[in-house]
């Protein structure tokens, strides 16, 4: 495997997964630019509308028999919230040449064109997007934002997000607004999709069995060709400058679900990214694995819960923990919670918790290369903060973290927000 | 050692049948850094009522116990637990129950032998108390209240009720309060005993590994076990029918959810053969590129390519549609009309390749990872079928063999609409 990196212009970037492990090669284009209130429902239709068709491939039924024709490219287009940035992703997976039933078929290429054509040329009538497509995606968006109640989980926990980051870009739901659809028409949409087109990060990337022409096909299309320099507007995930809240935040909202699901938002008030090598060490012990403090407290000797763990997200030194319990167990489990984060700082836990944390973390990191998608994950993280920690390095300081470390982590680790959806 | 060789995908398959009656399958998968070890028993939530070996009468246990079992036999004798000495080897450990089978397993890239030892270990050896049972209803009933707030898994659940009178595709793999409340650590002994001897079982290995090593390595971790005679396995009796052609439930979603079954008929040989011709037809009716789609789309009525799916054990078999819609029974009504039409019209030979060249690459892209290969291979052995047959078999599959079965199959009256709205 090897990864390389160039830049074709100003703000656009080329990485190629050179890869044998795959029967599929995949391409991903990712366009990132900073979450705000006016623009992140906007690109949420522009991630949909994009998918309804391009100059080459007027409708979305030319796109699918399109794709349908090349065995089954998968295309997909997804919408992230990376840190205070908002990223449109855009993916084609197809069948390597050497498993196709037929040689002579440059299938890297065909899919390279197709997936550039989508985001880059799309279909346009008089200098809009056709109003038609833009009315029914609203609508889709809108389906999409209520259907956010639907996985209760999912629901309470961003519901947490959202309590805890008020008026701030992360405090955003991904898709956007309702109420602000109304003002999207096709002219107005257009127009923004230039302005964001010119103005945002482009990473490409392609993993696969890939020749050295590669770089240069990409670099000659015609789409690529057309792209200005730029340099873009978004926001690195570095220095997060938090400092603890002074009261907790505890709300609690009805909804028509069997079990409670109990969330807590923690804030990890540190602002070296080193330290966030300690931090995942740390959320690996509270509740990040079967050994965890969460896991074997709550769920296995409490009995309190089926799910009992906890996530941590780095780019925002938060940690969320996630139960789903009985509604009358909400004291209950909420004192048991807690004991768990004052175990922490009290380091209430063995050099072999530590030990196993590190192991779990490292043959996490010992797959990536394993996955065509985990390393295109992977090397964009490292991309978006601008960190270049090869997979070694990265088990380097993993290894490194002791005892101490972790107990200056839970020292710093404070509840912002107690959410409880019950019925 | 028995090798199957599937020159499509230029993956190899080596089979062996030991003594003690256990299937191993081994994928070796050159340069690949994780590891993947899979054993299952052909016991899942279908099977309440069975012969033991040697006996006479028949024996009926309460639902859930499959997955109860799943659950408790990770607990061992000494007190530790083999998930906990699993995942401090730095090993991903699972398990998970379906309706024809159960199956332990784990994923790394170190530590191979170590967790080799403890789930061989673990599988081979159950420890039930009193005390360790009844603390497991705790940790089950918060996973079943947890299903209970999955619109998806409600309206899944409520599908299988509609199609099914006695089949035990109806019941919730992991029972209900009630019948858990009934498991006690006797009924787990007799089941384990009945359902987890070795040739009742298979195990799959995918990842770099040498396959006649492993072999070895695997056979060393055996206890002695005979093979035991077949289990006469009972299942209530199944009319063709369906109980009712429409299924109901309240729950707040944002958006109806629906799923359309069409209850089939379970065939005993060639079973991928048809599983492939079905996944055609249902693409071909109300795929991404189909018309029935591009129509339900503009008009609102869908607004993502619905789930298109066909499933099957040894006792049941259906074809599932499900989405979310406005309007549910516009799009019920319409997929009616579009296989009516197709039946009537026949399918056009230009669609059909199409499709087939897309269903071809979805079979190739299920080699990527170890897991998903080993755990394709082990559903599939249960089923009494060869993963690599989907690759060889799809080229056979014609536009009039499709017809065939779009006639046998997609039958109004064998055809149910289950919806979950407000």
């Amino acid at each position: 495997m090897t990864y390389k990196q160039e830049e074709l212009k100003k703000g656009i970037k080329l990485h190629t997964i050179n890869t044998d492990k795959f029967k599929t090669n995949l391409i991903a284009v990712f366009i990132t630019t900073a979450l705000n209130r006016e623009n992140v429902t906007k690109n949420a239709v522009i991630s949909a509308i994009l998918r309804r068709g391009s100059k080459t491939m007027p409708s979305q039924e030319d796109i699918s028999k399109q794709m349908e024709e090349m065995y089954g490219a998968s295309f997909d287009c997804g919408l992230d919230k990376t840190g205070d940035n908002q990223v449109l992703k855009f993916y084609i997976e197809t069948i390597n040449d050497n498993f196709l039933p037929q040689t002579g078929e440059d299938m890297l290429k065909t899919s390279l064109e197709k997936l550039l054509d989508i985001v880059f040329n799309p279909f346009i009538e008089n200098e809009a997007f056709k109003s038609k497509y833009v009315e029914q995606e609203k609508n889709n968006i809108k389906q999409r934002i209520e259907g956010k109640i639907d996985n209760k989980a999912k629901y309470a926990l961003d519901r947490c997000t959202e309590e805890m980051y008020k008026n701030q870009p992360f405090g955003l739901y991904k898709l956007g607004y309702v109420e602000d659809l109304d003002a999207i028409d096709g002219k107005n949409l257009y127009e923004y999709y230039k302005s964001l087109i010119n103005s945002c990060k482009i990473d490409i990337f392609i993993s696969g069995i890939l020749n050295e022409n590669i770089p240069s096909i990409v670099f000659e299309n015609e789409n690529i060709q057309k792209l200005q320099e730029r340099t873009p507007q978004y926001v690195i995930p570095k220095e997060l400058n938090k400092t603890a809240i002074e009261t907790e935040n505890v709300i609690s909202e009805s909804m028509d679900v069997t079990q409670g699901k109990l969330i807590l938002g923690l804030d990890v008030c540190i602002n070296e990214e080193d330290l966030r090598y300690d931090v995942l060490i740390y959320n690996s012990i509270l509740g990040g694995s079967a050994n965890s403090k969460m896991f074997q407290n709550v769920r296995e000797k409490a009995h309190l819960a089926y799910v009992a763990s906890s996530n941590y997200l780095r780019y925002k030194n938060n940690i969320f923990i996630n139960c789903g319990i009985e509604i009358g167990n909400y004291d209950k489990a909420l004192s048991l919670i807690k004991q768990q984060i004052e175990d922490m700082k009290n380091g209430n836990f063995t050099e072999e918790d530590i030990a196993n944390a590190k192991k779990g973390i490292i043959a996490t990191i010992e797959t990536i290369d394993d996955e065509q998608d985990t390393g295109i994950t992977y090397y964009f993280g490292q991309e978006l903060s601008e960190s270049n920690i090869s997979i070694e390095d990265y088990k380097k300081r993993i290894e490194k973290v002791n005892k101490e470390n972790i107990i200056d982590i839970a020292k710093k680790v404070f509840v912002n927000t107690i959410y409880f959806l019950k019925d | 050692m028995q090798v199957i060789e599937s020159l499509k995908v230029k993956e190899k398959v080596y089979i062996e049948k030991l003594e003690n009656g256990l299937t191993v399958m081994i994928i070796p998968k050159q340069g690949m850094q994780k590891k993947y070890m899979i054993w299952g028993t052909h016991y899942g939530s279908n099977e309440s009522s069975f012969v033991v070996p040697g006996e006479t009468d028949i024996t009926t246990v309460p639902n859930g116990v499959a997955h109860f079992l799943e659950h408790k036999l990770f607990e061992q004798e000494n007190g530790t637990n083999s998930l906990d000495v699993l995942t401090a080897l730095g090993v991903e450990a699972n398990a998970y129950t379906t309706n024809d089978h159960t199956a332990y397993l784990f994923e790394c890239t170190d530590n191979f032998y170590e967790a080799m030892d403890e789930l061989m270990d673990y599988v081979q050896h159950p420890y039930f108390t009193d005390e360790n049972v009844e603390k497991e209803k705790g940790i089950i009933g918060q996973e079943i209240m947890m299903y209970d707030d999955y619109p998806e898994w409600r309206v899944y659940l409520n599908a299988m009720q509609a199609m099914y009178h006695n089949n035990p595709v109806k019941i919730d793999i992991v029972g209900t309060i009630e019948t858990i409340s009934k498991i006690d650590k006797n009924i787990l002994y007799k089941c384990y005993q009945t359902f987890y001897n070795p040739s009742n079982m298979a195990m799959v290995l995918c990842g770099d590994f040498e396959p006649e090593a492993i072999i070895e390595e695997v056979k060393k971790r055996l206890i002695n076990t005979k093979a035991s005679g077949d289990i006469k396995r009972i299942y209530p009796d199944e009319p063709d029918t369906i109980v009712q052609d429409r299924i109901e439930q309240k729950l707040e979603v944002s958006q109806p959810l629906y799923t359309i079954g069409i209850k089939d008929t379970v065939d005993c040989d060639r079973k991928e053969k048809k599983h492939i011709a079905i996944d055609i037809l249902l693409n071909i009716i109300i795929g991404r590129s189909s018309k029935l789609y591009k129509e339900l789309y503009n008009e609102g009525i869908i607004y993502a390519q619905p789930t298109l799916e066909y499933e099957f054990t040894n006792i049941y078999a259906h074809a599932l549609i499900s989405g979310q819609s406005p309007n549910p029974e516009k799009v019920y009504e319409k997929f009616k009309k579009e296989v009516a039409n197709l039946k009537e019209n026949g399918i056009p030979e230009e669609e059909f390749n199409r499709i087939k060249k897309m269903i071809y690459g979805s079979y190739i892209k299920e080699y990527n990872d170890v897991a998903d290969i080993a755990r394709m291979f082990l559903g599939d052995y249960f089923k009494g079928i060869n993963s690599f047959d989907y690759l060889e078999d799809i080229e056979g599959i014609t536009v009039e063999y499709s017809e065939q079965i779009l006639k046998d199959v997609f039958k109004d009256d064998k055809m149910i609409l289950s919806v979950v709205k407000n």
